[in-house]
């Protein structure tokens, strides 16, 4: 499936999203079970199948990481465990001691300090965005059904970086629910 | 998803969680990380002069499958030979631990930090380890 086809959205990683979401409102009305109250068996099923797999392409396409996997899988790069390259240490060690930052913010429940670690990451997370949006405009620029193999490699290791911040602006957003609940 | 008792032991209860100091020149770092889901791992070993590993300890950001790997894995190498230590493969932690196959990564980072803090440990005790380093 290219998500991409079915919710009619282009191939490039920078979408606007609240248009998406309305066309994915629509289809998704359109395939609605209500409207096919009095069609065949097969119809009903057809339908049911179109509207499972346009609000998969949905979910794929309104979250960065699965839309830049997405585009990656186009370009014939494999994404995934054991076939992504590694993060270089210095990376690692820094992301090691915001996490354990974070802990220890969170045992001192020092909510200011665990909100500036949120902000810092997910400002690293837009830059991260914004370097994907580039190295896939790169890619794709005049041959969508066939991107350049080194544009995307060139740009794979940014998946991978915007993974770990993403792990990282969940878990602030985990410590700011329980701190709310408590 | 269904943990097996042994994750769920060490998950709750994770031994040698902590730090030594990387600067101590008988102390191997080792650090991963894996880009596909985002955990990230630290395991450190302290080697005695006669090469037995006589401490452990880690920290792991990452889900119950890569926290149980981790500290399973420096429960192993305490008390080992480096050389016994290196030996520890992956699929070992896969059958002690019970590991379903889309957890099979952690067990991987899990042997790829040993490997790692023992490949800083013997870079240390090369002869030029001992000199002051300028570059960083």
């Amino acid at each position: 499936m290219d998500p991409f086809a079915v919710i009619g959205a282009p191939r490039r990683f920078d979408l606007d999203l609240s248009a998406l979401e309305k066309t994915h409102r629509e289809l998704a009305r359109a395939l609605h079970p209500d409207k096919f109250a009095h069609a065949s068996t097969s119809e009903r099923r057809i339908a049911l199948e179109k509207a499972a797999t346009v609000n998969e392409a949905w979910r794929i396409v309104r979250d960065p990481i699965r839309r830049a996997e997405a585009l990656f899988g186009i370009g014939g790069i494999a994404v995934g465990h054991t076939r992504e390259p590694q993060a270089s240490s210095a990376f690692l060690m820094d992301v090691l001691e915001q996490r354990e930052a974070l802990a220890q913010a969170r045992k001192d429940r020092d909510m200011v300090k665990v909100r500036a670690l949120g902000e810092h990451f997910e400002a690293r997370a837009k830059a991260a965005e914004e370097k994907l949006t580039q190295g896939f405009a790169l890619a794709f620029a005049g041959r969508e059904s066939a991107p350049d193999r080194g544009a995307l490699e060139t740009v794979l290791p940014v998946l991978g970086e915007l993974r770990f911040y993403r792990r990282f602006i969940d878990e602030v957003s985990a410590i700011i629910e329980e701190e709310e609940v408590s | 998803m269904a943990y097996s008792d042994k994750v769920i032991d060490h998950a709750e209860n994770p031994r040698n969680v902590g730090t030594l100091d990387k600067e101590d020149p008988s102390v191997g770092t080792g650090l991963v990380g894996a880009p596909a889901c985002g955990d990230v791992m630290r395991l450190q070993i302290k080697v005695s002069n006669d090469g037995v590993i006589e401490d452990a300890k880690f920290k792991t950001f990452g889900c119950g499958s890569a926290i149980a790997s981790s500290s399973l894995a420096t429960e192993w190498i305490k008390g080992k030979k480096v050389e016994e230590a290196e030996a520890i493969k992956n699929v070992d932690i896969v059958n002690e631990l019970n590991l379903p196959p889309v957890k099979i990564h952690c067990s991987v980072l899990a042997e790829d930090a040993i490997k790692s803090a023992i490949a800083d440990y013997r870079a240390k005790q090369l002869p030029s380890a001992a000199e002051p380093q300028i570059d960083e």
